[in-house]
């Protein structure tokens, strides 16, 4: 690695991924199921919601790596974590009010 | 509901071919979206994004807990995916469908050729662990060709929904220096906040239908899953012929589908 290899740091990256990719996915599963039996509004807000939670997933996990470089007084890493996020979250300020 | 089924089906069968051969299935996705289920070029690569960001989250989880992922260099190299993806994203809401169209035409045929090139040689590209488990230590070189790199392959992404990892993978292995077991796991790593920063501004703009991104992303969760677990029991020069076909089809239908829209 570029760095000393760190476990702990890898698995704690991985938790954040594997809870995000899981949970979107059965959120987004109840969507599809209640879209089968409950007319309305209901299911698509759920699917929504899903989507949401996908969408948040990369975030989090830059946010968390940030939090960890920090911790670690990894203060380059944390400052390039750190400008990762602004950018993704530019993204939310590029977008509004067009179409 | 007979919708969401077939689309659960075909994200399904996109994710198991993505999986065998590592290229994602993202990329059969939004063709299809657009071609076979009458969803406008844009809405198609915005509602894509959503899969591409459930299979990254899943698989990179994975090669995090197999210690192949180098976290520093793939969060200093977001920084520029992130970038290009972001402000391509905004810039495709100025592009025509023709234009987003041809685009992903000659898309498809590219990635059809790189991956014919590379013939059956597959199982490497899609994570391949070195046969003494250990990886050998290495030194990232030449940051800003890999930070010029990524700022394209981001780009790309952002314009039309695609993990980019064509790009990045090579950059990585053979101008930094990195192996090729760490470059793609890198590569994957990075997919999920590339998508994330252009699928925000999508979603922004309305361009990701949540009825139509739920069942596509659950067909191609479950899929990605049984492909991994089938990768190493399957001839992949067979899986190979079969999506490059596919993809030489779309693009060939995308083509045709703009002469019709001209004409």
């Amino acid at each position: 690695m570029s760095q000393e290899r760190q476990p702990a740091f890898d698995r704690a990256v991985a938790r954040v991924l594997r809870t995000g990719a899981f949970g979107g996915f059965f959120i987004m599963l109840a969507g599809l199921i209640l879209s089968g039996f409950v007319p309305g509004r209901v299911p698509l807000a759920v699917e929504r919601t899903g989507v949401l939670w996908m969408l948040a997933t990369p975030v989090v996990r830059v946010l968390v790596a940030c939090f960890l470089f920090f911790k670690q007084k990894d203060w380059k890493y944390g400052w390039i974590s750190l400008g990762v996020l602004v950018i993704v979250m530019l993204g939310s300020v590029f977008g509004i009010g067009e179409h | 509901m007979l919708v969401s089924v077939l689309l659960a089906v075909v994200g399904f069968v996109a994710g198991v071919l993505g999986a065998l051969t590592g290229i994602g299935g993202g990329v059969l996705l939004t063709p299809i979206l657009a071609l076979h289920f009458g969803i406008p070029i844009r809405e198609a690569i915005g509602t894509g994004l959503v899969a591409v960001i459930t299979t990254s989250a899943a698989s990179s989880s994975v090669h995090l807990q197999r210690h192949t992922t180098d976290i520093r260099l793939g969060m200093t190299l977001e920084l520029a995916t992130a970038l290009g993806a972001a402000v391509m994203a905004y810039l495709a809401g100025y592009f025509n469908r023709s234009v987003l169209e041809g685009l992903f035409a000659a898309f498809l045929a590219y990635s059809s050729i790189t991956l014919l090139s590379k013939g059956g040689k597959l199982n490497e590209e899609s994570g391949g662990w070195p046969e003494n488990g250990e990886i050998p230590p290495y030194q990232p070189q030449r940051y800003p060709l890999g930070l010029g790199a990524s700022l394209v392959a981001g780009g790309l992404s952002g314009l039309l929904g695609i993990g980019g990892g064509p790009i990045k993978v090579p950059v990585m292995f053979i101008f930094m220096n990195v192996p090729l077991v760490v470059a793609t796991a890198t590569s994957n790593f990075m997919i999920g906040v590339t998508a994330a920063a252009s699928a925000i501004v999508y979603y922004r703009r309305g361009d990701i239908l949540p009825g139509i991104a739920a069942p596509l992303a659950v067909g191609v969760f479950l899929g990605s899953l049984l492909g991994a677990r089938l990768a190493p029991r399957v001839h992949t020069k067979v899986v190979m012929y079969l999506l490059v076909g596919i993809m030489l089809y779309l693009a060939g239908h995308l083509v045709s589908h703009l002469l019709r829209g001209a004409a």
